[in-house]
């Protein structure tokens, strides 16, 4: 029974150094990913929604591979299985490279809807103005279409960052392992917990009522 | 559609899984040890995995639906407390609520000890059951308001009237994010080898370390690559079907 000895004020003031260090991994690991999967979504979506040809393909291959195989088992294979082939990771690297691939299958997809959705008469508009192509997309479909797909891909990075706890698995130090570490040492189960929980919840709703301010503040004038 | 030619696609669509069922069987030589890892990876590994699911899935969808339910009556206390339910099990990462459900409850009460493999299935549902609550909702408030109207005039409480009238048509719109749940809740299974519970993905890892012992143990090399990627084409076989399904079902329904 743990319970009649709960203290989360000691717990906090006790470890706060190392679960602040584990906190400032799982933000490194997350701010890392989510910006290599911004710039993955942004180039396969567009890739994609243009159907470039070859990487459109391999594109499509690249989401139904990780979008139907479990985020661990991808963890696993880049850990364990990469040294085989002579690639030696530290696990730092495997953290951010392993879920910045999958945030950026999901934000691909993500990406390319948003351009899809830009009505083909913009582009005609941009290319009757004497645009290239690429003077196009970066005047015309990508600020529109970005803007439709922000919402969606937002929630890619939030998942992002709640999937930062799975590599526990390959033991990297950052909020969860941290969390868990001292509690297994500490046998302060319930305090350790309570942290863990209370700075993911409050990571991930002052992230989504960030998404609900920028969404009204980006809304394009046409849409509702 | 017609129904012929939905045939003729899922004939289609059996073809090349027969295709690599006759390579996997007969065209490929398998290493030695390829075998037994097989063996115990389909007959542990498998059950487990799909046991986990089973219960998870219908768990999350009984308690979803019920809670989105309730979290259309416009009692405030009521509303607060499913929100709060929601949105916590939704915030949380996976891994986390499987810790506290697996370490935490025990703390709590030695009564709420689990297996690592029921703490799994019970994070599966808290997690799950937020998911489907939100989507129930959102399916529950897109009925007209007319067929509330009608169930009223057919003398239906609000009890009869939900269930009889409104949720046999919220149900239709809820099949595609459910199929989609069932393709998440198979994959966060795997959450299960964090705790040390034995399904597929633990039955492959304790295999692939199993192979780096010395004889008679092991074979005193590494496999982890064809281990993990083989792992990977079950989870794609099975979880493939299921999002095209859910992608196909959306088209058809909504």
């Amino acid at each position: 029974m743990l319970l009649a000895t709960y203290d989360l004020w000691a717990f906090v003031s006790e470890n706060w150094r190392e679960l602040l260090d584990g906190l400032i991994n799982t933000l490194k690991v997350s701010m890392v990913a989510i910006a290599g999967s911004f710039v993955i979504g942004l180039v396969l979506g567009a890739a994609r929604a243009h159907r470039v040809p070859v990487v459109s393909q391999f594109t499509a291959v690249y989401v139904e591979i990780v979008r139907n195989t479990p985020i661990l088992v991808q963890i696993f294979l880049i850990f364990f299985a990469l040294p085989q082939a002579g690639i030696r990771l530290n696990a730092f690297t495997v953290a951010w490279l392993s879920v910045m691939l999958w945030g950026g299958a999901f934000n691909s997809e993500n990406f390319r809807a948003g351009f899809e959705a830009v009505p083909h008469r913009y582009r005609e508009a941009g290319y009757a103005l004497g645009f290239s192509p690429r003077a196009t997309f970066f005047n015309v479909t990508l600020p529109i279409g970005g803007r439709i797909s922000l919402p969606s891909s937002i929630n890619t990075y939030i998942s992002v960052l709640k999937n930062t706890s799975l590599v526990y698995v390959i033991g990297y130090e950052e909020l969860t392992t941290t969390a868990i570490n001292i509690a297994a040492l500490s046998l302060e189960t319930l305090e350790a917990l309570t942290v863990l929980g209370l700075v993911y919840l409050t990571l991930v709703w002052s992230l989504s009522a960030g998404i609900r301010k920028l969404e009204t503040k980006l809304a394009l004038p046409e849409r509702h | 559609m017609s129904r012929r030619s939905l045939l003729l696609r899922l004939t289609l669509a059996l073809l090349p899984l027969l295709a690599l069922y006759v390579f996997a069987a007969y065209v490929v030589e398998w290493p030695e040890w390829a075998e037994p890892i097989a063996r115990y990876v389909f007959t542990v590994g498998l059950p487990a995995t799909l046991r986990v699911s089973a219960i998870a899935v219908v768990g999350a969808t009984l308690l979803g639906i019920v809670l989105g339910t309730l979290l259309t009556i416009k009692w405030r206390p009521s509303r607060l407390v499913i929100r709060l339910y929601v949105e916590i099990f939704r915030g949380l990462p996976i891994l986390v609520t499987v810790f506290i459900v697996y370490f935490g409850l025990p703390a709590i009460s030695t009564s709420l000890k689990f297996d690592p493999l029921a703490a799994t299935a019970i994070a599966l549902v808290l997690w799950g059951s937020a998911q489907v609550a939100e989507a129930t909702r959102g399916a529950v408030q897109s009925i007209p308001r007319e067929q509330h109207e009608a169930a009223a005039a057919l003398g239906f409480g609000w009890v009869g009237a939900h269930g009889f009238v409104i949720l046999p048509q919220a149900l239709r719109r809820l099949l595609p994010p459910l199929v989609g749940l069932l393709v998440n809740i198979i994959q966060n299974s795997t959450l299960a080898a964090a705790i040390g519970g034995v399904e597929l993905l633990q039955a492959a890892k304790s295999q692939s370390e199993r192979l780096t012992f010395f004889p008679p143990a092991g074979i005193g090399e590494i496999h982890a690559f064809e281990i993990f990627a083989g792992l990977m084409v079950i989870f794609f076989l099975i979880s493939f079907p299921l999002t095209r399904l859910a992608a196909f079902l959306e088209k058809r329904l909504v």
